[in-house]
């Protein structure tokens, strides 16, 4: 008996022939007799298909005949063997195949020439080639279900009434996506497609990914007000870090559709929300079209958003040559260091190649730095120290092969879609085994073997344990490390501090469970830690890498494929952005500026003398800003505004510049205190290349013209480099990367012509070197790996008694970084348009909060109003909220205490309060209300009450409490009155 | 334990429960007996005991299969048999209790049989039952016998044997063993099982799966659940043997959540199993471990399908996947698994402990061992039973199942649940095994047996079962999903009378691309039922289409009241009657005018076919319709009931030849609503035809015909007596323009025996038409009346009141085919006629101045295609008997002219299109006995009303005959019907003294009076008035 064999192993294991309708044709052993015959192009018409698909078998279309066996079977579920006869012909199939279309005809209702799907609809080209009688069709019943259509998603709609039960949809939510928000529900003619209870879509676990619409066969999955493309451009998604493929539809100079490329090793084909459906920002009429200059004597600290109220539209010769004249001021005041340059990982390699050679060859200074220094700072710095290379140390596709994976401190799933599909397919389909580390609950927690919710900043002390329990249980990989690796002895000695009830008492995590954690992770070949933001945004950033590049060692899960060492970069191009040296402190290709031969390279090929002191960060420049060193600051599509920790701070440092030039696509919350701003372009306007997460450069391709007057962001520096002296007189894009190659080492095979086919992996040493998808494979690029003795360490803020709750911020699966993106998305800001605060019940009955609540939440440097979104997700005393709103910043409260050694500031703990709004209001200016607010039961004592007073706190009689403190609000009356209820005061 | 000693401790505690002291009392408690009140049984039992100060012990036991019995008690004293009471109630068992423990009375008139030693006086053993005696009890082999909670009674009868034996063989001996016995699949398809066996064992895996499929979901199969309820070491037992063979460590047992008392014994049988080390690691010391778990399922029927199952089982919706893979080779969770059905398991052990070649001398050729079946629906002794294969259908619902019951006819068995087809009588006598159930369109199934009779439309039943699996397919593929959604949709229609003649081969083509095209076995079996139908019932699917008529009045679409529905003539009868109920006959002789118009000559004749729907039946007893119509024919005003208004002229004429119902009917429509000049032509001196000739005076008087003919008359009909007809061509001569052939059927048939034209043999057609002529008819003092129907009813009541001595009727077949009417033949045996059945005449002669009748004992053999069981002679039985008189009741045909020029068919009756009446010949109709044979009043009026109606249009009127005769009915005025009909007989209709019945041609049935009338009109239940 042959079994189906993989569509990957299957070259392996050779050809077989078969007889098809008389015809002998060959086919790989362990296809399917379907796929036998569409290889040998000959059609069997089928609607429940999908090579990308488990075979299913439900449409009973791709029947045939084979000799031997019993009745027609179907051809997809059935394997192809050696010498079979079969036939796709015989009077049989034509009757059941017939009986089938003809019944889905008669079951399918709605009009063609009205279906978004028409002229692609699968069901037609089968009908066409069944043929249909009308007459034959006449003779069967009507069906006579009517469904209505669940419009209830903003990007799509589904109408049941068209729907085959083809099971295509059912499939790739649980096969592709890996989410199983729907199946097929209730029995016989009332089967349909089903999410749980029946619910609309929208109120549904469905994650919007569109795996499902891009699947269905007929019109029953269709995107709303869909528009056919009339040309398709392969590009990079803008989004994350992965750096999916995607093909733009587009009609006129709009994208129409979005589509993942099947063809990438990426993303094969799949896209999350964003990618799909969060494109359309590009077309948004909010975009910049023409420079803008700030009106003579508007305050930088203006509330009005009205753009013309601010600016005045200027030409661009205007603007470049006021930028030059004032940027050359400021150099010639004070000299070159008082300004500062942020480029973008949102922006190409070109792009920031050029940006850092501007900071550099044209203005002398090394103060550059881009976001990276407020995500993966402290991985590049860790992994520098201990691997010699600060990127993923291995490929995307590596968690495939992994018997163990261990996600800390990131929602991969939310952050990551397309790889925290990966990690649940994984899982499911290869048995591998998960551990999350993670104070919150995430959704992956749900497929967990373990998960270790310890104590937000407490990182070090958890992997410092589990390394213990590897040590003790002898599972380290002794060859490896002595072979490999250096510094092993202190660092082993260190763990000693780390028992299980020390670390039990830190991170508050039973030790059984770390222990298990350590076994689980220390017995498996092969293993891998993914981790994000939660390791890295924190005071103790650099060593909580530091502790994971430790632990990889110890267990030897380097260097092969299937394990490895995988921070999850956030933006887009935020790792090519780091390769290309917008960084303070090194040239493209992590070449430092303060060594010399390096230096003297780069002087040579841009013939101007480089400064050899490394330039400050951006949280310095912050600072310098705020104390009046930093005097102008030019800012490539970036939005420190909200980006930024403390934002009233960063806020009142911006407004202290003497120039801002603010460079990006739409007023963002910075270019609001612009002095200068200049229309650039998205990454759907121009051409370049991207590098992802797993060191993938990857090409960008220009799909619709800019809007307006908008330029390309290479274009407008070569602009105004050539006002300050400096010409620039590059052609392309193209052009750049060949300068950047000739530079840059780890690029030296880059070329955009190369990189048509999946891209390259750097390092990519030349012409003909093809990629590098495992590092530090024989030998670390180092040389050793080091190993580095890291000791826990508090976080910069703990809860007080004022600030009792912890937030740690974050991100949405729906949105993307400060919003200035998604929120122009139509589909991302319906599905996520406010701002949620994450609390656990414990905390909201304790505070007197219910879902949906506006809430003031207050740090020591700010507040901000929120609603409310009850969860056990996160652990009673902590709260959750992701930093996309500027109507509720969150980065107004979160801390810029910054890790010494990468100066990544502890976005992931700060203290702070939370109060009912109304409350809030209420108690402004009542001292009474407050303490009642803060402690009920204290102000029984406290207070000198009167008996009546007494009685009607004691009864929550809120009409005399009113005659005492004026009218309260009714959200406030229940608010008070649930909470004297729970505080039980009459007995106290 | 050591098995040995669990074995004899077993035995030994069994036998002291046989030898018990006190009384022993067993009180089935399986769903069936609890459905039924066993419980209220058990306490009763309890109870008594209690109150006598008896020590006793009762003991809860499974079902033993005779269902129709429950509650089921059985009550041993110490040393005497079981005796076994059923259909108890609470009250009867303490009776029975009080009087046998106490009083030594066995109550024999309350038991149904005995079990074990001793005897009672008038008990049957139970092995003697009609419906044990059949059986073997292999799978149900200690169903009610033990209790099954106690696994100690099951290892004392052998349990648990089987598998310590195949725990000594090899794997391989094991299958092999099973291989040897033959044993297939119990769930429905048959497979061999040690070949399914083996190709497990033979996968390659370190980890093996042993499922147990007792996801029993058929509608009217429960022989899974009363197995597991009864006997769940059996099934235990099976699963354990299956797994070692396999070399499985982990099995399930998939039930459905609805057998909730299968589940718990089972989870009972498991504990057990377990604590005698029968279960779990290293079985009885042996290296072989095995676990069982119970999977409750949600009573998905798609789940029977393995795969679905195991879909199931691994917590995903239970969905069926195409195979290969099969799940031998990846089955549960990818691992190679075997599933086998309870019954399959239940046998195995015994297969074991008795050897293959035992279980193979079970059965038939290719079918071994013994099946399990439910038997239900129309029968009498609904229950399990368990017979060998081969065992012919009859012997299990005549025999086994004891028939139909309330006298209904046999119509069509239902094999196989909603997976399998109907066989029609003519099946009978087939064996039943895999191979000849699947040759006829039926499969074995896993043992749904539903018997149906005459009141079932099998329309209807395969709307029914098709329902069923339409909605119980798990909507995965398209063929299943919506091809049964399509062909429900057809029958749907059909039965509203919306269908097409196409849509029967629309019907046959989509099930058969559903067959072949589904996923799994429901999809592929599902049209099974509706192809089997078509294949045996066709005729019933087009009398739905081609004349919206159910025969069986089920079909609620077309039926508003069975009665009226069944009526030939169509006659609203819930109308007239409840007329009756208001005392208004005249309206009530109106509503019957409007559709007939002999309404008196049908209330003293008519062979009522309302009456035997009439749902009334289901309650008591049918409403008395016949006996009303006659009342309010008896006491309207006549005249008051007649629409005087007569059509105008069209200035057709019409010849009608025959003056009997269908003549005169036919005649009178097309005078009076069509306006045609009708002349009615009749060769005898009389009109009225076989109501003048062939009924008897005592049941039909000559005044009530000769006023219902003068009204016809008034309608300005021409009668034409004394008036032979001998071609159609004289009438065209004479300016005809249509003619209707109502000839009747006249000439009695020949028995093709010698000696029957000698002196002394009457034909009693020609005896009755002589008498009711008033010809004197002379009779011998000994008479035999050869035939069975109610002409030989008639021609033996008439003999008796000429003055017969001695009438004897000689009858073929026996009382059950007999078709003459009931009533008919209780008066005849009242008046003192004889009847003899199962016997023919072979020869007739002259011996010795004595009239000698040869006769041949026959007995029932083969069913022939009427479904009619073949009277066959009894070789060397003949004998002889003497009479005065023969007169021969076998038959009549009509008498057509050679020169008339229609065809004539098969039987020599005129040829006529069935649904119009036309002949071939343009212009020229027939109906009524000349075209049917002989049949009855009311199908005669019936075929002068389609004649009539196709005659009018034939002459270009619109063939409206529908008359408007009574007032409107306000029925929401009607007094409201009590909710909860209690149960009320239908009064004896009043008869003469049978003294005075003999005396001569007297009517014999008096008729209600007015106030019995009004009663019993107020029995009906108003089927038309149902809401939708």
């Amino acid at each position: 008996m042959s079994t189906m064999i993989p569509a990957t192993d299957r070259k392996k294991a050779g050809t077989m022939s078969l007889m098809i309708n008389g015809k002998k044709i060959k086919a790989l052993k362990g296809m399917t007799v379907l796929e036998a015959a569409l290889g040998a192009s000959v059609y069997i018409p089928t609607l429940c298909y999908d090579p990308d698909l488990k075979p299913y078998g439900a449409c009973r279309l791709c029947l045939v005949e084979i000799e031997g066996m019993r009745g027609i079977v179907s051809s997809c579920t059935t394997p192809a063997v050696d010498g079979m006869v079969i036939r796709t012909d015989t009077p049989m199939v034509n009757l059941a195949r017939r009986a089938a279309l003809e019944l889905i005809l008669v079951n399918h209702h709605g009009d063609c020439l009205t279906c978004t799907k028409n002229q692609r609809c699968e069901l037609q080209k089968v009908a066409q080639y069944l043929g249909i009688e009308q007459e034959n069709l006449d003779k069967l019943r009507k069906g006579t279900q009517i469904l209505p259509v669940d419009k209830s998603h903003p990007a799509f709609d589904r109408d049941h009434n068209k729907c085959l039960l083809c099971g295509r949809c059912v499939q790739a939510c649980e096969e592709i996506a890996a989410v199983g928000a729907i199946d097929l529900a209730f029995r016989g003619y009332a089967t349909k497609v089903s999410t749980f209870g029946d619910k609309p879509i929208h109120d549904s676990i469905c994650v919007s990914c569109g795996e499902c619409i891009s699947r269905c066969p007929t019109g029953a999955l269709v995107p709303k007000h869909y528009i056919q493309p009339t040309d398709h451009v392969k590009t990079i998604c803008p989004y994350c870090g992965v750096g999916c493929s995607i093909y733009l539809g587009i009609r006129g100079n709009e994208i129409v559709d979005v589509q993942g490329a099947k063809e990438s090793p990426v993303n094969k084909g799949g896209l999350c929300v964003k990618g799909r459906y969060g494109l359309d920002f590009v077309n948004h009429q909010d975009r910049l079209t023409r420079p803008l200059i700030r009106k003579e004597g508007v305050p930088k600290n203006v509330s009005t958003t009205d753009i013309h109220q601010i600016f005045r539209e200027a030409d661009w010769n205007e603007v470049l040559d006021r930028m030059a004249q004032d940027i050359g001021l400021t150099i010639d005041r004070h000299g070159p260091d008082a300004i500062g340059l942020l480029s973008s990982a949102k922006c190409t390699n070109e792009d920031n190649y050029l940006f850092q050679k501007f900071a550099r060859a044209v203005l002398h200074t090394n103060n550059v730095d881009h976001c990276a220094r407020l995500c993966h700072a402290s991985t590049v710095a860790a992994a520098l120290a201990a691997f010699g290379d600060g990127a993923m140390s291995n490929s995307i596709s590596d968690i495939d092969q992994a018997e163990v994976l261990f996600v800390i401190g990131s929602n991969t799933t939310e952050c990551h879609p397309i790889i925290g599909r990966r990690i649940k397919r994984a899982i499911k389909n290869n048995g591998a085994k998960l551990i999350v580390a993670d104070p919150r609950r995430i959704e992956l927690c749900d497929m967990a073997e373990i998960h270790l919710d310890h104590f937000p900043g407490t990182d070090v002390a958890l992997l410092n344990g589990m390394m213990r329990q590897i040590v003790e249980e002898n599972l380290h990989d002794q060859t490896f490390i002595a072979k490999r690796c250096e510094e092993f002895e202190p660092f082993l000695e260190s763990l000693n501090g780390y028992d299980l009830k020390t670390v039990d008492a830190i991170t508050g995590v039973a030790g059984e469970k770390i222990r298990q954690s350590g076994l689980l992770f220390g017995k498996a070949k092969k293993a891998i830690v993914l981790y994000g933001m939660g390791i890295t945004q924190h005071t103790t950033g650099t060593d909580n890498v530091k502790a994971i590049a430790n632990l990889l060692m110890l267990t030897g899960n380097l260097g092969r494929k299937g394990t490895g060492f995988s921070p999850l970069r956030g933006q887009n191009n935020v790792q090519g952005a780091c390769d290309m040296g917008a960084l303070p402190v090194v040239y493209p290709g992590y070449q430092r500026v303060d060594h010399p031969g390096v230096r003297e390279k780069f002087e040579k090929a841009w013939g101007k003398n480089l400064n050899e002191k490394p330039g400050i960060t951006i949280t310095e420049m912050v600072q310098a800003a705020y104390e009046g060193q930093l005097k102008a600051l030019y800012v490539m599509g970036e939005n420190p505004m909200l980006s930024e920790p403390d934002l009233n701070h960063v806020r009142e440092a911006l407004a202290r510049l003497e120039l801002l030039i603010v460079q990006d696509i739409f007023l963002t919350e910075t270019a609001q205190m612009a002095d200068v701003i200049l229309p650039a372009t998205s990454f759907a306007e121009k051409d370049g290349t991207f590098t992802n997460t797993e060191r993938r450069v990857q090409r960008v391709r220009k799909a619709i013209d800019p809007p307006g007057e908008a330029r390309p962001d290479w274009e407008i520096i070569a602009e105004i480099s050539k006002r300050l002296g400096y010409p620039m007189d590059y052609q392309s894009s193209a052009e750049i990367m060949d300068e950047i190659a000739r530079l840059t080492p780890i690029y030296g095979g880059i070329n955009h012509d190369r990189l048509g086919r999946g891209g390259l992996q750097w390092p990519c040493w030349d012409k003909k070197h093809t990629g590098t998808p495992i590092l530090h494979k024989g030998q670390f690029t180092r040389g050793r790996g080091k190993f580095h003795v890291v000791l826990d360490r508090p976080p910069a803020e703990l809860p007080t008694f004022a600030y009792p709750i912890l937030l740690t911020t974050g991100r949405i699966l729906e949105h993307w970084h400060t919003g200035s993106m998604s929120h122009r998305s139509h589909v991302l800001e319906t599905l996520a348009p406010e701002s949620r605060v994450e609390i656990n019940p414990v905390d909201a009955s304790r505070l007197g909060i219910v879902e949906g609540d506006v809430i003031s939440l207050s740090s020591c440097r700010g507040a901000i109003q929120t609603k409310v979104k009850k969860t056990h997700r996160v652990r009673p005393g902590q709260a959750f909220m992701a930093f996309h709103w500027k109507e509720a910043p969150a980065n107004r409260l979160t801390n810029p205490a910054f890790d010494l050694q990468a100066k990544i500031p502890e976005f992931k703990v700060s203290s702070v309060k939370a109060i009912l709004t109304v409350l809030e209001r209420a108690v402004e200016d009542n001292k009474f209300l407050t303490a009642l607010a803060e402690n009920p039961a204290g102000v029984l004592a406290s207070y000198d009450l009167t008996p009546e007073h007494r009685k009607a706190l004691v009864d929550g009689d809120i009409a005399s409490l009113e005659k005492w403190v004026g009218p309260l609000e009714e959200r406030l009356q229940m608010w008070l009155k649930v909470r004297l209820k729970q505080e039980n005061i009459s007995e106290k | 334990m050591d098995f040995t000693l669990i074995k004899e401790r077993a035995e030994k505690n069994w036998k002291a429960l046989e030898n018990l002291r006190q009384p022993l009392i067993q009180i089935g408690m399986g769903t069936c007996g609890k459905a039924a009140g066993a419980d209220e049984v058990y306490v009763a039992a309890k109870q008594t005991l209690k109150q006598m100060n008896l020590l006793g012990r009762i003991l809860q036991v499974g079902c033993i299969g005779t269902c129709y019995l429950e509650p089921i008690m059985a009550v041993r004293k110490p040393g005497g048999p079981f005796i076994y009471y059923g259909n108890l109630t609470a009250k009867r068992t303490e009776e029975i209790l009080l009087a046998f423990l106490r009083d030594d009375d066995p109550k024999p008139e309350w038991a149904v049989c005995m079990m074990g030693e001793g005897s009672v006086d008038g008990i049957p053993r139970f092995e003697e039952l009609p419906m044990i005696k059949p059986q073997v009890r292999i799978a149900l082999r200690n169903c009610g016998l033990i209790d099954p909670e106690n696994i100690e009674h099951y290892i004392a009868r052998g349990g648990y044997s089987g598998l310590v034996k195949a725990l000594q063989m090899k794997r391989e001996e094991v299958v092999q063993e099973i291989k040897d016995s033959g044993l297939r699949g119990r769930g429905g398809a048959g497979f061999p099982t040690g070949q399914k066996w083996e190709f497990c064992r033979k996968a390659p895996s370190h980890q093996k799966y042993m499922i147990c499929n007792a996801d029993e979901g058929d509608p009217g199969a429960f022989m899974d659940r009363s197995t597991m309820e009864g006997d769940p070491h059996a099934v235990i037992e099976g699963m354990i043997i299956a797994a070692y063979a396999i070399g499985a460590n982990e099995g399930y047992i998939y039930c459905r959540a609805e057998y909730p008392l299968a589940i718990k014994r089972l989870y009972i049988a498991i504990k057990q199993a377990e604590d005698y080390g029968i279960m779990g690691k290293r079985i009885q010391g042996s290296d072989f471990s095995f676990n069982v778990h119970v999977k409750e399922g949600a009573g998905a029927f798609v789940c029977g399908e393995e795969t679905a199952l195991m879909a199931s089982i691994e917590g995903n919706r239970g969905m069926p996947r195409p195979r290969p893979p099969f799940p031998a080779q990846s089955g549960l969770w990818g691992k190679p698994t075997n599933i086998n059905n309870v019954k399959t398991l239940a046998s195995i052990p015994v297969i074991i402990e008795k050897g293959a070649e035992w279980y193979a001398s079970i059965g038939t050729e290719k079918s071994k061992g013994s099946a399990v079946f439910a038997l239900t629906g129309k029968i009498t002794n609904s229950g399990l039973v368990e017979v060998p294969m081969g065992t012919t259908l009859r012997e299990i619902i005549f025999e086994i199942g004891g028939g139909i019951p309330r006298g209904k006819r046999f119509k069509a068995v239902q094999t196989g649940g909603p997976s399998g087809g109907c066989l029609p009588a003519s099946f009978l006598d087939s064996p039943v095994d895999y191979e000849t159930l699947a040759e006829a369109g039926s499969i074995m199934g896993s043992g749904g047996m539903v018997v149906l009779d005459e009141d079932t439309c099998m329309v209807d039943m395969a709307k029914y079962f098709l329902s069923f699996t339409q909605l119980e397919s798990c909507g995965k593929c398209i063929p299943c999903r919506w091809g049964t959604k399509q062909m429900l949709d057809i029958l749907e229609d059909i039965t509203c009378g919306r269908g097409k003649m196409e849509d029967i081969y629309l019907l046959i083509e989509l099930g058969e691309a559903v067959k072949a095209g589904s996923l799994c076995g429901l999809g592929q079996t599902a049209p099974n039922p509706v192809l089997s139908t078509i294949r045996y019932f066709r005729d019933e699917y087009e009398s739905h289409i081609k004349r919206s008529h159910c025969a069986a009045a089920i079909c609620k679409g077309l039926v508003k009241a069975p009665c009226s529905h069944t009526c030939p003539a169509g006659v609203d009868v819930p109308r007239y009657i409840r007329r009756i109920t208001e005392g208004n006959y005249d309206e009530a002789l109106s509503v019957i005018r409007e559709r007939i118009p002999f309404p008196s000559v049908c209330g003293y004749v008519c062979f009522h076919p309302c009456e035997d729907k009439c749902r009334r039946s289901q309650l008591d007893e049918p409403v008395a319709i016949r006996a009303l119509k006659r009342f309010a024919a008896d006491h309207a005003k006549k005249a008051a009931s007649i629409n005087q208004k007569v059509a105008l002229p069209s200035g057709k004429r019409v010849a009608v030849v025959g003056s009997g119902p269908a003549g005169l009917t036919a005649a009178y429509y097309l005078a009076k609503t069509g306006g045609h000049a009708v002349t009615v032509f009749e060769t005898l001196p009389e009109a009225g035809g076989m109501m003048r000739v062939g009924i008897p005076r005592y049941r039909l008087p000559k005044e009530v015909l000769d006023a219902e003919i003068e009204m016809i008359k008034q309608v300005r009909v021409e009668i034409k007596t004394n008036c032979r007809i001998d071609s159609v061509n004289s009438l065209r001569e004479q300016g005809f323009d249509a003619i209707f052939l109502a000839l009747g059927a006249h000439v009695g048939t020949k028995m093709r025996v010698a000696g029957e034209d000698s002196q002394g043999v009457v034909d009693c057609v020609s005896l009755l038409r002589d008498v009711s002529l008033g010809k004197e008819v002379k009779l011998g003092e000994k008479v035999a009346v050869i035939g069975g129907g109610n002409a030989a009813i008639d021609a033996s009541r008439t003999a008796l009141r000429l003055g017969a001595k001695e009438v004897t009727i000689i009858y073929r077949r026996s009382r059950e085919e007999m078709p003459a009417s009931k009533e008919e033949v209780e008066e005849a045996l009242e008046e003192g006629v004889k009847i003899k059945y199962l016997i023919a005449p072979v020869n007739i002669y002259r011996q010795n101045g004595h009239f000698k009748m040869e006769c041949i004992q026959m007995k029932l053999g083969k069913t022939d295609a009427s479904g009619r069981r073949q009277p066959e002679p009894v070789s060397g039985s003949k004998f002889e008997e003497e009479f005065d008189t023969i007169v021969t009741a076998i038959g009549q045909i009509p008498q057509i002219p050679e020169k008339m020029g229609v065809k004539v068919d098969r039987g020599g009756v005129l040829h006529a299109d069935p649904d119009t009446s036309a002949t071939e010949r343009v212009g020229v109709f027939a109906g009524g006995d000349a075209v049917s044979g002989p049949a009855s009043v009311i199908e005669a009026i019936a075929a002068g009303r389609q004649a009539a109606i196709s005659i009018d249009k034939y002459l270009g009127g619109k063939g409206l005959i529908e008359e408007k005769i009574a007032s409107p009915e306000d029925v929401t005025a009607l007094p409201e019907m009590s909710e909860e009909e209690s149960e009320k007989h239908r009064p004896p209709m009043p008869v003469l003294s049978l003294d005075r019945r003999l005396e001569g041609f007297e009517v014999v049935e008096i008729g209600y009076p007015e106030a019995i009338a009004i009663e019993e009109a107020q029995r009906c239940l108003r089927c038309d008035l149902e809401p939708e």
